[in-house]
């Protein structure tokens, strides 16, 4: 009986640390979710705004592709209204032209006659949405030949 | 203790999970994107959409598909056929195996897999704020063993220490939960990216048997997108008569367009494609405006959903099983989120399958189950329950008023005050309801308990808290207490409810389909406690004031009160709202009267709630006591 008893103490005292060791994991867990949880709120704050300028973006090129067709005043101001008003939320362009080519913040569509790995022409403006990528610029960037490549 | 970290290592995009709290968690790449590019120039350590981004400048140095080279060897058919059409050198290496050459360098498949292994690596560790030594890797069911060893030292150069390659459709079929059932065939289809794989996995005691797999190498979601793509350049050029194929960038708006509308139409069955000044001519500028439904999308693609089903039929034949073999089918990839791929896959298995969990992570997220039961994080963790419905108690004109709202995980507790209804009311009655309806008897009664001895006292003056208090067990405590009197009453509802699934699933589907007219019922509900308080207040106001408020005004009131009363039980929402507002408007003079006695006729008629601090208002809202049940 005396044995059996120490045995089953035995078992309880395992059975114990394990609980013990799966309680504070839990709680460990929580507590880190926790943490993250409220980095994330401010990053939420931050970028609450993100998806809606994403989408407002081509109503934006488009607006100026027009005003490529359009030479109006009134045009001109709504545009700029609009820039105006996307910059004040934190919206920054992203200088591309005849930089150097930087896949960080662009993206490469073509390969055109011009100075080797710089950008020859912005084909899509890219953003920053406070300092964070929004979208990345569309370039054509310089292959370094005389002629183009292909 | 360190975590152990699922990865999805896939052939164009890899993906990772962690348990956290027992359940699987996507870990998101510093970029803030669920899935990574397998994308890497190794010269220059660029990995996932910065080395996609640059990819046209750099063809040469930027390696894709390494997945399609691991542990192959140079001479192998396969690996001569990507060499012709891959931009990126592929050489023969060390013992004949097939590597990469960058920039002069050779590189094994393994080095390659590695630095996209060490980015989700390190991106993991900056999301977890933990160092990460410890990860389990997927690979497809149909690689070999040296395929699988080239996998495994992929993660060993990334500094993982790899405690287990499982495959692909194994860990999709534990994000499932599959591993609880018993001998059981089961399908597992996944149209990814750029690959088509079909499996057939036997579940016998906790361990998965892979009996066949099917495929083709060179079929996915891309395939899908180009169906589009030619669709809208044919539709252009018999429009205009312009070809878009040589414009580079109105290729790259085509490919946009077409990718959100194939993604649009998954949940809605027609959508537009507009792309302004998509190019030009000598008669100006020209906008592409298509309209495509998801039946003509289904009508581009079914060449390529009928390519689906032959592979499957041969894996069945391998395995030796026939269709009504099979017990569970499984979606993988982002092209299961089709509906007509799951039509077809439904249509043919007769089954629905199972989906649910993002079919572009679930790979990964059963990865992690597996990290998390060779961790022990999963073994013995508790399991946490739900509330599969809300649980609430029923308030003055029958409301349902929710404590614990469903799918709330236990254990759990809620509290909130309420008051009587009736002036010296000395008991109320809880009634425990569950359900999803908002009026209390479209909802079931669990039980009902009284709590009396009450000090009698005006209406809505007692405060009664009532908790809900829901154990580990699943037991629910409702416990009732008079605050002033400190008397309380309780109750224990064992095992919750007796409700089986299906008709947990009845009641959830009831609720949305009345939520409409049940919304109503409590509206007009509402409205009454609303009204019926204003009467109440009114009166109260008409004693208090006494001989201050004139007699004219005094008929006034009592008739907007009487006007109340006679229709309270029959009116409409509108018409009590109304009337409600007539006497909160007559109502205000009281104030007004009182004041302009005191203060010599300078009362600002600003305040016109004074002296009625139950107002319509303020019924409602949560900051005070709540109108109880009333006990006759």
């Amino acid at each position: 009986m005396a044995e059996d008893k120490s045995t089953s103490i035995g078992e309880l005292e395992t059975r114990l640390a394990e609980m013990e060791n799966n309680w504070k994991r839990a709680l460990a867990d929580y507590r880190n979710f926790q943490k993250r949880s409220e980095e994330e709120k401010g990053f939420f704050i931050d970028f609450a705004n993100e998806s809606l300028i994403r989408q407002l973006l081509p109503v934006l090129d488009n607006l100026e592709t027009l005003s490529n067709h359009i030479d109006d005043a009134g045009l001109q101001m709504i545009i700029k209204n609009f820039a105006q008003i996307l910059a004040e939320e934190g919206l920054v362009e992203i200088s591309a032209q005849d930089k150097e080519f930087d896949a960080s913040t662009m993206e490469a569509i073509e390969m055109v006659e011009g100075k080797e790995n710089t950008v020859i022409e912005v084909l899509n403006k890219g953003y920053l949405l406070k300092n964070k990528l929004l979208r990345p610029a569309r370039v054509r960037v310089g292959s370094g030949d005389k002629k183009e490549e292909r | 203790m360190s975590k152990i970290i699922g990865i999805d290592l896939g052939t164009t995009n890899s993906c990772m999970a962690v348990m956290e709290g027992g359940q699987p968690k996507v870990i998101p790449n510093i970029e803030g994107g669920n899935t990574t590019p397998s994308i890497i120039v190794p010269d220059q350590n660029i990995v996932g959409v910065a080395a996609k981004r640059q990819q046209v400048v750099n063809p040469k140095n930027t390696v894709f598909s390494i997945k399609r080279l691991m542990g192959r060897k140079f001479n192998e058919p396969e690996v001569q056929e990507l060499k012709k059409n891959y931009p990126y050198a592929i050489v023969e290496g060390q013992n004949g195996l097939a590597c990469v050459e960058v920039e002069g360098k050779i590189y094994t498949p393994q080095e390659i897999s590695a630095k996209i292994l060490a980015k989700l690596k390190s991106d993991a560790e900056k999301y977890l704020g933990q160092t990460i030594t410890e990860a389990v890797i997927t690979v497809p069911a149909y690689f070999n063993d040296s395929q699988r060893t080239a996998t495994k030292e992929a993660g060993q150069i990334a500094g993982f220490e790899v405690k287990r390659i499982i495959n692909e459709p194994t860990a999709a079929a534990l994000a499932y939960g599959l591993d609880k059932k018993t001998n059981e065939k089961i399908v597992v289809y996944d149209l990814g990216g750029g690959t088509f794989d079909v499996s057939v996995l036997e579940i016998g005691d906790g361990v998965f048997e892979v009996k066949a797999t099917n495929g083709d190498t060179h079929l996915g979601g891309d395939d899908f997108d180009s169906k589009i793509i030619a669709w809208l350049i044919a539709e252009f050029k018999s429009e205009t008569g312009i070809d878009l194929t040589g414009d580079r960038q109105a290729m790259q708006r085509l490919k946009d367009a077409g990718e959100k509308a194939k993604i649009e139409l998954s949940s809605t069955t027609e959508t537009e494609i507009s792309i302004p000044f998509i190019t030009a001519d000598q008669t100006g500028p020209k906008h592409l405006n298509k309209k495509l439904s998801r039946a003509k999308l289904e009508q581009l693609v079914e060449d390529l959903l009928q390519r689906t089903i032959i592979p499957i039929e041969n894996a069945l034949k391998d395995a030796g099983l026939s269709k009504s073999d099979i017990n569970e089918v499984v979606m993988v990839g982002g092209m299961t989120r089709m509906p007509k791929v799951n039509e077809l896959v439904k249509a043919f298995f007769g089954k629905e399958p199972h989906k649910g969990i993002n079919p572009d992570e679930v790979v990964a997220v059963g990865a992690s189950i597996q990290g998390g039961v060779l961790g022990g994080d999963v073994k013995d963790i508790l399991l946490l329950d739900v509330t599969p419905l809300t649980l609430g108690l029923e308030t003055l004109g029958g409301i349902m008023t929710p404590l614990i709202k469903r799918n709330t995980t236990i254990p759990t507790a809620a509290s909130q005050v309420f008051s009587t209804a009736a002036d010296n009311q000395t008991s109320v009655e809880i009634n425990v309801l569950q359900g999803e309806r908002e009026m209390a008897a479209d909802n079931k009664s669990l039980g009902r308990f009284i709590l009396d001895g009450i000090p009698p006292a005006p209406r809505g003056m007692p405060q009664v808290e009532v908790t809900f208090d829901i154990d580990a067990n699943g037991i629910l405590h409702v416990t009732a207490k008079d605050k002033a009197s400190n008397k309380e009453q309780k109750i224990t509802i064992q095992g919750g409810t007796g409700l089986n699934k299906d008709e947990i699933e009845k009641m959830v589907h009831e609720a949305e389909q009345h939520s409409s007219e049940d919304k109503k019922r409590k509206e007009l509900a509402e409205t009454k406690n609303a009204a019926d308080t204003l009467t109440y207040t009114a009166e109260k106001a008409l004693k208090d004031a006494g001989d201050k408020v004139s007699a004219e005004l005094k008929t006034e009131v009592e008739g907007k009160i009487k006007e109340i009363r006679d229709v309270l039980q029959t009116a409409g929402v509108e018409e009590l709202k109304q009337k409600t507002q007539a006497l909160s408007d007559v109502l205000s003079k009281i104030g007004q009267q009182m004041y302009g006695q005191g203060q010599g006729g300078t009362a600002q008629p600003e305040q016109p709630n004074q002296g009625e601090p139950n107002g319509p208002d303020n019924n409602t809202s949560n900051d005070g006591p709540v109108e109880g049940e009333v006990v006759e």
